[in-house]
């Protein structure tokens, strides 16, 4: 499995960004890392690139949503050849905002799984069952 | 006139510098007191010297800062410029210089050199008559520095990989390296003409997990490359790791080579100065916590030697300290000094032996490079991966090593990615390392990363 990562806009966050890329090596992806201040129009170029089955963008500094709100309409201007798997996940909103609002506003943006504030190992699990269901 | 002086002239005219008077300059590092060169301090002293960190954007407020700074007993006043003129970026500065002085809250993280000018802040720097240190952060540094020393800032931080790597993705590092030899040109040649304007590398680079085996080779090469243009003073550094027992195994690796390959190289007469960073990692929210970590890094600082102590504050993991804060900071570390006369000196003859070797393996893949100069060899090697920074974010750095804390809390390599390490240094690495059966490795680096909070 192929997996797009890195940092969205301008954060530069780049100790989680790393342990990203560890893990899911560990986990046995092939892992294209674009790192920090990515931006979204790169982040699908390099998806069409790699032909990769995952897109995982991080986010810390928590203006997630103002760099990644363009997500649906951008999708629709590229033909992958594959169901990619949108997921999202760090620090998505400045100040204390709850889960119950964010995950559907990042869902209705385009994304698969949103992971708020979450452990990384076990939302990286998810991912892997996530992609188990979709093979089956 | 000489092409070196033409790109002078070139870099120093912009709509945002007043008239450059080189001849005045010169003039006045002629006659400067020999209080503001840091480098003459070194020569007459054996006292640890202690320098905090700071910068405000406006004149007042770092004037009030060095008086209180002073008051403390500080050794070395620092000057920490802001980010947008790190990144040459001279228009927004001005703006928000304007904004910062006309409704008195900081719009800039630390002060616009080039938007007040050296006129200005010459006036600072002479009434407080004590050595200053420029802190910045920029890979095109030629307009900052030439404004730094004509202000009477007589040391200079920073290098092509220190301050690139670290802090940037994107910007060329081959330019890098052109621009900071114009900045060590810049240096040798007012140092002819007083006592040597001192020049300092960044050995904390990400301070994330940093082998210590990178820190000296990247040291080595800044030094070298500083040394080669002229530079007759220079410091290296390195931070606290974590690890008392690694600390003074790194510093009597670090001063024993860069004599040697100082002299090695022809540049025997050059002096050199050891450079301490109190942990520059994630801080204890909990100050009397902060106090114990600064008092122990100030008793290393003392074992290995250093010459040089960079301070932090006990409010790190709460934002910018305030500069009553900043300054009681200065004082406690002064009384520690003063307690640590006589320190028995320590060793690991094993350790250092391990150490040494593998930076030699390193320093001799990187000068057996075909290239014709020194600093087109180290550029190719960072290409290579055979120098890279762990959490590094620029894009040429190789991403490939892995390290993490063995159970003493030194900081070992996991995975050498394509660093020219012998099998016999890495197996000896390795050998330290325990991971506890199904430990994943990423668990481990975070617990590392974060061993003081």
């Amino acid at each position: 499995m192929k997996v797009v990562t890195g940092v969205v806009g301008n954060d530069v966050h780049v100790v989680a960004n790393r342990l990203i890329e560890i893990s899911l090596k560990e986990r046995g992806f092939t892992v294209y890392n674009l790192g920090v201040n990515t931006y979204l129009e790169e982040f699908l170029d390099a998806l069409l690139e790699t032909d990769a089955d995952v897109l995982l963008i991080s986010s810390l500094n928590g203006e997630a949503e103002g760099w990644s709100r363009d997500l649906k309409i951008l999708k629709s201007r590229y033909r992958f050849r594959k169901d990619v798997l949108f997921v999202i996940g760090g620090n998505l909103a400045v100040g204390e905002v709850d889960e119950e609002t964010l995950v559907p506003r990042f869902e209705a943006f385009g994304f698969d799984l949103v992971y708020h504030q979450k452990d990384l190992n076990e939302s990286l699990d998810e991912v892997e069952e996530r992609l188990r269901e979709r093979a089956a | 006139m000489s092409l070196f002086r033409r790109e002078r002239e070139l870099i120093t005219r912009n709509e945002f510098v007043d008239r450059f008077d080189f001849a005045e300059i010169e003039n006045f590092v002629r006659h400067a007191s020999k209080n503001l060169f840091i480098s003459h301090r070194f020569k007459h002293t054996d006292k640890m010297l202690v320098q905090p960190r700071g910068g405000f954007p406006t004149y007042d407020k770092v004037f009030a800062l060095y008086e209180e700074f002073t008051r403390a007993g500080v050794d070395v006043l620092p000057l920490t410029i802001d980010s947008n003129t790190r990144l040459n970026d001279y228009a927004t500065a001005k703006k928000m210089l304007a904004l910062s002085e006309e409704n008195d809250t900081d719009m800039l993280n630390g002060y616009p050199l080039v938007n007040h000018g050296y006129r200005t802040t010459r006036r600072m720097m002479v009434h407080f008559d004590t050595p200053v240190s420029l802190r910045h952060g920029t890979p095109d540094a030629r307009l900052l520095v030439e404004m730094a020393i004509a202000s009477g800032i007589f040391e200079i931080e920073g290098g092509p990989i220190t301050y690139l790597l670290p802090y940037s993705k994107n910007f060329p590092l081959d330019k890098a390296f052109l621009y900071w030899k114009y900045v060590e040109r810049v240096c040798a040649h007012y140092s002819a003409l007083n006592e040597p304007i001192n020049r300092e590398s960044f050995g904390p680079l990400s301070a994330t997990l940093q082998p210590p085996v990178i820190v000296i080779v990247i040291q080595l090469l800044e030094m070298l490359l500083s040394l080669e243009e002229g530079v007759r003073s220079f410091s290296v550094s390195f931070s606290q790791s974590g690890s008392m027992i690694q600390d003074v195994v790194t510093a009597n690796v670090l001063r024993r080579l860069a004599r040697r390959y100082a002299e090695e190289f022809g540049y025997g007469d050059a002096a050199i100065h050891l450079v301490y960073h109190q942990w520059m990692g994630a801080f204890p929210h909990n100050k009397e916590f902060s106090d114990a970590l600064i008092t122990t890094s100030t008793v290393i600082a003392a074992m290995v030697g250093a010459d040089k102590i960079i301070t932090k504050t006990r409010d790190e993991a709460h934002g910018i300290p305030t500069k009553e804060a900043n300054a009681r900071a200065v004082a406690g570390v002064q009384y520690t000094l003063g307690m640590l006369q006589g320190i028995p000196s320590v060793e690991d003859p094993e350790e250092e032996e391990h150490l040494e070797r593998m930076v030699v393996e390193i320093m001799e893949a990187v000068l057996n490079d075909g290239a014709d100069t020194l600093w087109r060899k180290v550029f190719n090697a960072i290409k290579r991966g055979h120098v890279e920074i762990p959490f590094s974010p620029h894009v040429i750095n190789a991403n490939e090593v892995i390290t993490i804390r063995d159970p003493r809390r030194n900081i070992r390599i996991l995975e050498r990615g394509r660093l020219p390490i012998s099998d016999r240094s890495f197996a000896y690495e390795k050998k330290q390392i325990s991971l506890r059966p199904g430990e994943k490795v990423v668990e481990k680096i975070i617990q590392d990363i974060g061993i003081m909070q």
